[in-house]
């Protein structure tokens, strides 16, 4: 048993210092180690026993342990194995040290539980603010317990600007973003340009940072939770959806009913579809090339009408809930979900036949934003990013959920590593993913949805799920509590991973080439709230406000 | 080629011609289960407030005035159309219409309001038992949410404990 071999290994190397291990099963394992021996144990897990990050969860234990939480999770894909290397922090002040060194792709998610949970990570090396807003105070930890939900701290100051780092020398500083017609979240760069040569940036995000995984542990309660997870994203909501449900199901050893499974199985994979071609759609409009953009979207259309007939609306499905999925699929929708798949594929088939072999798209991404193999370890890229560098990774295959073991599709995987990989990959993936809805629709049984839990949930489990969200691996992690909802959730978002590897990708390149390698990431668009229209004739400004804003939005026809 | 491909791809566009839809001055009809703004029907609900506990957005208000009169109120602010409360509904009093088009200056356009007479007794607050242990009533009894500011009260007076309901807000019991 895997799991057992790998906590032998880490037992071998470093004896007592494993304090404690838990194996939930033959695909999860938990280890509780010394804080002072944290690093070495992560350093020999990422570098010796080759595991991949996943990320990391700062907890506020006090009220049940007297102390805080922390813990990295890693994979092991080839062995089907979820890890997670767990330590407890004496309070007063909470630090533990920084495995940021050892693990560079562990850099945010310090960063991370350091402001949210006020964990200090000693030894990182940019220990700099993150998540919480530009006028927070310092000391003020949202995901303490002791934090109410709506709370507001003393200090909160509106108009503090963030600190930002000086450019090195001779460069100059280009803004990009907040609000960028390519980008897709109010994220701000400020790239350090020479010349029209981009050599690094800083990267200021979070602004639309919800604080949903607070609500999570003081307002909402488990069965509420699925509809709030899937808002977390507008395009793959059913991911989130699905691995919060997982993760609490992991945590307390239920299974979902085999057609709930072919059911979320089914959802994620006509999510992947629309995504893919959304995707490959705005990456065409960012190079300049339109017609491909509006057919890709055309082509979409039906599986968005189709997803509406199944689910009642067009995204956000409202599938899941702890123990199975409350929305069935007819015979009928089922037919005519084939029906879809059948013309979609035909015009799915005809793009790439002619696109893939387009010499202007080569030109335009061929060498473009190149995370290569070195890259996609070191910052734990996931995803068609990783796959486009022939990393053969894929949480479906490698960690099976949902129905996807009684299933068969390939992992498509490319070499270079640059934007025009990623187009190949993403654009091959739909075919796939036509395949596995196709089998799915063949093997579903007819069957109970959902499971009749009878007991309350056991509080103080851990759970993990990950699912293979179009853009990469989403990552959950759940610990269990009482009063009907979970202690901790920690969601890590596969764009999480992949934007930390932005810096490294843009390096070097030509300015024009910026957008179209953040946008090779597929992170998730903005609205802005504000804007500002010049009238050319007399030269006179007019600042729109919100109010008038919504006014012009709201008056129709 | 590139050629054949730009051939390739001007025979899709023009295989495709004009696909899109006369919106807004024509809307496109819903699907039969569309999932729009839920209507609440006064006739049928007998006031449990299933929808209340079960509402993610906490856009369903109950107030007990008194012993028999139980106010109900959808407040469709945040309402995200998840369509749970129509699913956790036993008398099946609200439905999700095809209404997707809400956008409104004057909330009281959205909201809605029931008056609802009870004769089930309400301290046991056994009119209504969910499907799921993860979904049984939170709170029995007395609801007394703060219609005034509009906002859900997190632990209801139902215990008749002495602490105070939320922060600031103190509902006192006759």
């Amino acid at each position: 048993m895997i799991a057992r071999e790998k906590l032998n290994q880490l037992k071998e190397k470093f004896g007592p210092a494993i304090q404690r291990a838990d194996l939930p099963g033959e695909d999860r394992l938990f280890v509780f180690v010394e804080p002072s021996a944290l690093k070495e144990v992560c350093r020999f897990v990422f570098r010796d026993l080759d595991g991949r990050y996943i990320t990391g969860i700062g907890a506020d234990d006090r009220p049940f342990s007297g102390q805080f939480m922390v813990a990295h999770t890693f994979a092991f894909d080839r062995e089907h194995l979820l890890c997670g290397i767990l330590v407890f922090v004496p309070p007063d002040p909470p630090r533990v040290e920084s495995i940021s060194d050892a693990v560079p792709a562990a850099n945010w998610a310090e960063r991370e539980f350091r402001d949210l949970v006020g964990i200090e990570p000693v030894g990182h090396a940019h220990p700099k603010r993150l998540v919480l807003p530009d006028g927070w105070p310092e000391g003020a930890h949202p995901l303490r317990k002791d934090v109410p939900w709506n709370a507001v701290p003393e200090g909160f100051d509106d108009e503090r600007e963030f600190d930002f780092d000086e450019p090195p020398e001779g460069c100059v500083v280009v803004p990009f973003g907040p609000f960028h017609p390519t980008l897709d979240e109010p994220a701000h760069f400020r790239l350090y340009v020479e010349g029209e040569t981009v050599r690094g940036c800083e990267y200021r995000g979070f602004m639309v940072h919800r604080g949903i995984e607070k609500l999570a542990e003081s307002v909402l309660t488990y069965n509420e939770i699925p509809v709030m997870a899937e808002r977390i994203c507008g395009i793959c909501g059913c991911v989130h959806n699905v691995a919060y449900a997982q993760a609490v199901e992991s945590a307390v050893g239920l299974r979902a009913p085999p057609r709930a499974e072919f059911l979320r199985t089914l959802m994620l994979e006509l999510e992947r579809l629309h995504s893919h071609l959304l995707w490959v759609g705005l990456a065409c409009h960012i190079v300049g090339f339109d017609t491909l953009f509006m057919q890709s979207f055309r082509i979409r259309e039906p599986v968005m009408w189709i997803a509406e007939k199944i689910t009642g609306n067009r995204k956000t499905y409202g599938l899941c809930v702890v123990g199975g999925v409350h929305r069935d699929l007819t015979p009928e929708l089922g037919a005519e979900l084939r029906q879809v798949l059948d013309r979609l594929e035909a015009e799915w088939r005809a793009v790439t036949a002619a696109v893939l072999k387009d010499r202007n798209i080569q030109k335009r991404t061929c060498g473009i934003g190149v995370a290569d193999r070195k890259l996609v370890k070191e910052a734990a890229l996931i995803g068609p990013m990783a796959r486009a560098a022939g990393v053969d990774i894929d949480c479906r295959r490698d960690h099976p959920y949902a129905a996807y073991d009684r299933v068969d599709f390939e992992v498509i995987t490319a070499e270079d590593g640059d934007v025009w990989s990623r187009i190949v990959v993403r654009a091959n993936e739909v075919f796939e993913s036509i395949k596995i809805m196709r089998q799915c629709l063949e093997k579903m049984e007819d069957g109970p949805i959902q499971l009749s839990i009878q007991d309350e949930l056991p509080a103080g489990r851990l759970g993990m799920s990950s699912v293979e969200a179009p853009r990469g691996e989403a990552h959950h992690f759940v610990i269990t509590g009482e009063n009907n909802r979970p202690r901790r959730w920690r969601v890590r978002a596969p764009t999480y991973q992949n934007l930390q590897a932005v810096p490294a990708m843009i390096k070097d390149q030509q300015l024009a080439d910026m957008t179209i390698s953040l946008a090779s990431i597929d992170p998730c668009f903005s609205c802005t709230d504000r804007l500002e229209t010049v009238d050319l004739n007399s030269g006179t400004t007019k600042v729109w406000s919100a109010e008038e804003l919504s006014r012009l939005a709201r008056w129709r026809t | 080629m590139s050629l054949a491909s730009k051939i390739k791809e001007t025979w899709i566009c023009l295989k495709a011609g004009r696909v899109t839809l006369p919106y807004p001055a024509q809307a496109r009809p819903v699907p039969a289960n569309f999932r729009g703004r839920p209507i609440f029907d006064a006739a049928k609900c007998i006031g449990c407030a299933g929808c209340a506990n079960n509402c993610p957005a906490r856009e369903i208000l109950v107030f007990d005035v008194c012993q028999e009169i139980r106010i109900l109120k959808y407040l469709g602010r945040r309402c995200t159309y998840c369509g749970r409360c129509a699913e956790v509904c036993p008398e099946k009093a609200i439905t999700m219409s095809p209404e997707f088009e809400t956008a409104t200056n004057h909330i009281g356009d959205l909201q809605q309001r029931l008056d609802l007479f009870m004769s089930t007794c309400q301290r046991c607050g056994r009119c209504f038992k969910e499907p799921s242990v993860l979904e049984q009533l939170k709170l029995k009894g007395y609801r007394m949410d703060d219609l005034e500011n509009e906002r859900w009260v997190f632990r209801s007076r139902s215990y008749l404990e002495n602490e105070p309901v939320v922060d600031d807000i103190r509902i006192e019991l006759d």
